[in-house]
């Protein structure tokens, strides 16, 4: 029966994903590229920010990226993701500081929806007085929830 | 200069002569400090002075290259540096001093030159892993390639600080056991030879020193604004 045996391999590799929860370790390398997907979401608003001539579809594109990874955070530090499972700079003050955290990642979420609207009304000073309030958010968070990098 | 200024007396039969230019001497102090400042900046996360320290290195170096080419007899490239024949010939013992720079000496100055360029053209293209900070020309590279230049920025600085302290070794070596102090040559610019005596510096006019500094300001200012007027 191989029409039989080939649909079931379909339904099984279709079931892979379902039922396969991510390791530690897997997580935290999607969560390392995520948030250098958001790094370079940045580096791309900032390079608008330092021409004359912005491309407001390429700083918006990336302002939704933005905003998009501002949005529940929490997702991407599921408890047991820490430094006990692998390399990795997240601190242990993530887990251990849950309220401090989640206040942190609301500053970010505040301000990111700023960087999309000034974005959206093509408004290159309100992009640049946002992008460095973000950097603030940025910077705040890792300064007490990120090692340094050595 | 009074007796109070005056560096101390000579050892016996030896002349004192003038070494280095006010220009040499100066851009090599205003370097060490910007090393050291921009050294501490990175390392405490003060990026925003981290980018005005190297700008400024940045400017000095330009300036000591020039100086290099145009400069005084002592500060000039063709002057002191010599090929591998010369160094050779000078470890063997067959080398009439001149003022300045050794054979040696001359290829601590040339490397030191070269990792310093190498660290500031690498600072200017670094984006860092949150595209927050990031060099002023960073805007003309990929975040990747952005982050490779940063890796290196990383890496090129130990080799400069392993270059350094070779350097300050070498200096050392030569206070202490040679009895020759180069510290204090390189800050009042004189130093006293054995007779007969070699040649002091030629110093250069005052109007190259001026265009110098016009072209290594005029370089900066255009590259902190990655070139856009």
């Amino acid at each position: 029966m191989p029409r039989t045996l080939f649909r079931s391999a379909i339904v099984v590799a279709l079931l892979i994903p379902v039922v396969h929860a991510a390791t530690p370790v897997e997580t935290q390398k999607a969560r390392h590229e995520h948030y250098e997907k958001l790094g370079k979401a940045f580096k791309a608003v900032r390079d608008q920010t330092s021409t004359d001539s912005p491309d407001y579809a390429v700083l918006l594109q990336n302002a939704e990226i933005v905003n998009e990874a501002s949005i529940n955070q929490q997702q991407w530090f599921p408890k047991g993701t820490g430094p006990e499972a692998g390399k990795t700079r997240a601190l242990p003050e993530i887990w251990t500081k849950p309220a401090d955290f989640e206040a942190a990642q609301k500053m970010f979420s505040d301000r990111a929806p700023k960087l999309l609207a000034a974005a959206k009304a093509k408004d290159i000073d309100g992009v640049k007085a946002a992008f460095k309030d973000l950097g603030g958010a940025c910077k705040n968070c890792h300064d007490g929830f990120r090692a340094p990098e050595h | 200069m009074t007796d109070v200024d005056s560096p101390p007396p000579s050892p016996e039969g030896a002349a004192r002569i003038r070494v280095w230019d006010i220009p040499t001497r100066v851009t090599h102090w205003l370097i060490v400090l910007l090393v050291a400042i921009s050294w501490w900046t990175a390392e405490s996360g003060r990026l925003e002075w981290h980018r005005w320290s190297g700008y400024t290195l940045l400017g000095l170096v330009i300036f000591r290259i020039y100086w290099g080419l145009v400069g005084s007899s002592t500060a000039k490239f063709a002057g002191f540096v010599r090929g591998p024949r010369g160094v050779a010939n000078y470890l063997k013992g067959g080398w009439t001093a001149t003022a300045g720079h050794n054979p040696l000496g001359a290829l601590s100055v040339v490397a030191l030159l070269v990792l310093l360029v190498a660290q500031i053209s690498l600072g200017l293209f670094a984006v860092d892993i949150d595209g927050i900070e990031s060099g002023p020309l960073s805007l003309y590279v990929s975040f990747e390639a952005g982050r490779v230049a940063a890796h290196w920025h990383c890496e090129v600085f130990n080799v400069l600080l392993g270059l350094i302290a070779l350097h300050i070794v070498a200096v050392a070596w030569y206070v202490f056991v040679r009895k020759q102090n180069l510290v204090a040559a390189m800050v009042h610019g004189e130093r006293a030879y054995p007779a007969p005596s070699p040649a002091p510096v030629q110093p250069a006019s005052l109007l190259r020193l001026i265009i110098g500094i016009v072209i290594a300001t005029a370089i900066t200012w255009a590259v902190t604004r990655a070139f856009k007027f």
